[in-house]
């Protein structure tokens, strides 16, 4: 997903727009969203952070900075005392360690779905259910089922089988949900977990999932009022310091030249 | 893969000694070659088995076969051999070196003659094969064994070189003299075999003097890798992934104790200019183990761009200095050799009984955090070599619980600042030694990316 945020005193609109391989051309159709919404031109915006992994893609950004600086950053705004951040997106997961809303130490899973998001995605779909489903469905089981496969490929077929079984899904889905959080806690604990925890991404809005996690970590989990938007958010704090430090410097900050085209890429 | 190899471009180093390894690998390989076509004796053999002296002094010329695959990946082109090795039914989760050799020389050996375009000229045909038994490196045992099936004419001499795994309640040097006894006759194995392979016997005096040079190339290899210790370093990791070449592959040979007093020269000099890796030096990092991916050293050169330079390393630094490594009185070149052997592996030993929870392998990376001056930490997981990278995350856990350089502030429990000390930051990457479809550079780079930030955030928290 594209996300756009834009922020004066506070939020003044935000969007969250489809990627993919064509979308990612098409950063600049969100930001127009966005600004429509905000109902302001483009030349008003002071400064634009580009994050994610597409942030190399958004030619009108005055600067890159990695989701992992800029989560730290908008998780810490709406929870100031957070000291570890999960966030399961569609494409990878990550920890991150964070003091003071600045990262000191993170570990990531971006070579395989089944950490991710995207492992519920191909489950929801092989189960038939929509994901938003899912978490309702799995907090409604007592006894969630085994998914011993930790591949994605197989554990769909595992699903399959088990289906065919007779297991019923809310127990089913249970399994898959604990299947995910076992697998990214076991990531995140290199990390050596410490109160406040915080989950972000897409993976946050299903309840299922945060009570796995927090069962297998052995810590409540919070979760932020739009924790798709959190790298968003804090992107543009970010970028917003570093237009006022120009300011109270008496000067304008160093920026990119600005075009709201679509992108080439080869 | 011909558009890989097409983009592939030559990697920029920061010495000039470094970038004359290439020609001289290069060398290295036809030199095998022509020495085959000339009828001198050609072994298959591992690095760091520390025989090196034992084949220069018989004239029998080393074909490092986990040099030729590293080569194979640095050029782009192992998928082809590994995928061969694959086809002949050998698992793809095997040591991808041992794939790619053997999957070569079963081609070799199918056509009669080096297969299509072969990296350089291609890998020789032996006439022996020595492996060695040792702790975890199942290849060092197995691969020339299978290699056999399609060279059943060669015949392979395997011998034993253990060393004892660090327990923090047992003295080593209760072993010692059972350790060194069992090496040296391994060693004095290894010359009969040779002895009778070549029809010659071995000059005891020639390698005294071949043992004499390794022990002083040792000595000058401490001493010039020393000198990265300087702000800002004048050499880095991407550059030692060039100069392991002569210390893994030519000790013993006037050569590489030549090719190191240049390096020397060269890095005093550049010290003495202020001259480093980088013009303005923000992080020093620590390649805390893993061997790297041979097709991605430009990885280095990204860190470079970002101002992140790596002073130290522990891969590759297979010596250590020979004034530190107890040597009883002896002249004979065989024990020097085994005591060398059993010395460097209990090297951090006794350092490592100091510290409580400590382990060997987390005291060398301490004690390269100082004396370096190191911001983080970066490991490479290389997912077909278990040899050298099981127990890395383990080391990083107990590196962070025992090691906490860095003074932060905190908030505590009641609002208010709290003085504490930090771990260094670390970055594990993943991928493969010459394996390319299990990288992506874009990954890599987001993760390093994300890496610089963390470092200058934590360089921002810290309270000096
Ligand atoms: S397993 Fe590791 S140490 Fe052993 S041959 Fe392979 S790459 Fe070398």
């Amino acid at each position: 997903m594209t996300k756009v945020v834009i922020m004066g005193e506070e939020i003044m609109s935000s969007v969250i727009g489809p990627t993919g391989p064509e979308q990612r051309r098409l950063a600049n159709n969100v930001m127009k969203e966005a600004l429509n919404r905000a109902g302001l031109p483009f030349k008003s915006i002071s400064y634009v952070v580009a994050t994610g992994y597409g942030r190399i893609n958004v030619p009108f950004a005055d600067k890159q900075i990695t989701e992992i600086t800029c989560h730290a950053r908008g998780v810490a705004s709406f929870f100031p005392d957070a000291r570890t951040i999960i966030d399961i997106g569609g494409q990878d997961s990550k920890g991150i360690k964070i003091n003071n809303g600045r990262p000191i130490d993170f570990v990531m899973n971006d070579k395989c779905a089944a950490g991710s998001g995207r492992f519920l995605e191909i489950i929801a779909d092989t189960l038939g259910i929509k994901i938003e489903e899912m978490g309702e469905l799995a907090l409604q089981s007592k006894n969630p089922a085994v998914i011993s496969n930790i591949c994605t490929i197989f554990a769909e077929q595992e699903v399959v089988d088990k289906l065919a079984e007779g297991i019923p899904l809310k127990n089913l889905v249970a399994g898959i949900l604990e299947s995910l959080a076992n697998r990214v806690s076991r990531m995140v604990k290199r990390l050596k977990i410490e109160r406040e925890v915080i989950l972000t991404g897409g993976v946050a809005k299903n309840a299922g999932m945060v009570q796995a996690l927090s069962d297998k970590l052995g810590y409540p989990v919070s979760v932020p009022p739009e924790p798709l938007l959190t790298g968003a958010v804090g992107a543009t704090l970010l970028g917003k310091e570093i237009a006022q430090k120009a300011k109270e410097r008496d000067e304008s900050p160093e920026r990119k030249e600005r075009s709201l085209k679509e992108i080439e890429i080869l | 893969m011909a558009e890989e190899k097409k983009k592939h471009k030559k990697r920029r180093t920061a010495t000039e000694a470094a970038a004359s390894i290439g020609p001289m690998v290069k060398e290295f390989i036809s030199g095998t070659l022509r020495a085959k076509e000339e009828g001198r004796k050609v072994a298959f053999t591992f690095i760091v088995c520390l025989y090196d002296e034992i084949l220069r002094a018989m004239d029998i010329l080393p074909v490092w076969t986990e040099n030729f695959a590293g080569i194979c990946g640095a050029k782009r082109d192992a998928e082809r051999f590994l995928e061969r090795s694959e086809s002949l039914g050998l698992s793809r989760s095997l040591c991808t070196y041992a794939l790619c050799g053997i999957g070569f020389d079963q081609w070799r050996e199918e056509l009669g003659e080096m297969p299509p375009d072969a990296p350089w000229g291609g890998q020789v045909r032996p006439d022996m094969m020595l492996s060695s038994g040792q702790i975890l490196c199942d290849p060092r045992n197995k691969w020339y064994q299978a290699s056999q099936l399609y060279m059943p004419d060669v015949p392979v001499y395997n011998i034993d070189l253990p060393y004892p795994l660090y327990e923090d309640d047992v003295e080593f040097t209760d072993v010692r003299d059972y350790y060194v006894k069992h090496i040296i006759e391994e060693l004095r194995g290894l010359v009969a075999f040779l002895e009778k392979q070549t029809g010659t016997k071995m000059d005891y005096d020639r390698l005294s003097e071949t043992v004499d040079l390794g022990e002083r190339t040792w000595n000058l290899i401490w001493e010039t890798y020393d000198l990265r210790r300087a702000v800002p370093t004048p050499m880095g990791t991407g550059d030692a992934m060039n100069t392991m070449v002569p210390m893994c592959f030519m000790m013993g040979t006037q050569e590489a104790y030549d090719f190191f007093l240049g390096l020397n020269k060269e890095l005093k000099e550049k010290v003495a200019r202020k001259e480093g890796v980088v013009e303005d030096e923000k992080y020093r990092l620590l390649w805390g183990g893993g061997l790297p991916s041979w097709f991605a050293l430009s990885d280095f050169n990204y860190f470079n761009s970002k101002g992140a330079v790596f002073p130290a390393e522990t891969t590759y630094r297979m010596i250590e200095s020979m004034y530190q490594i107890y040597m009883p009185d002896t002249n004979d070149p065989i024990e020097r050799l085994a005591w060398r052997w059993f010395g460097y592996w209990v090297f951090w030993h006794n350092k490592a009984r100091k510290r409580p929870g400590s382990h060997p392998d987390v005291e060398w990376l301490i004690q390269y955090i100082e004396d370096y001056k190191i911001d983080g930490i970066v490991m490479h997981e290389a997912f077909s070599c278990r040899t050298w990278h099981l127990g890395l995350i383990w080391q990083l856990n107990q590196l962070a619980k025992i090691y906490k350089p860095i003074p932060v502030l905190v908030l505590g429990k009641d609002g208010k600042k709290e003085k504490t000390n930090r771990e260094l930051p670390s970055l594990v990457l993943e991928s493969d030694i010459i394996d390319i479809t299990t990288y992506s550079e874009v990954d890599t780079r987001n993760r390093i990316d994300a890496f610089i930030e963390t470092l200058e955030s934590v360089a921002k928290s810290k309270v000096h």
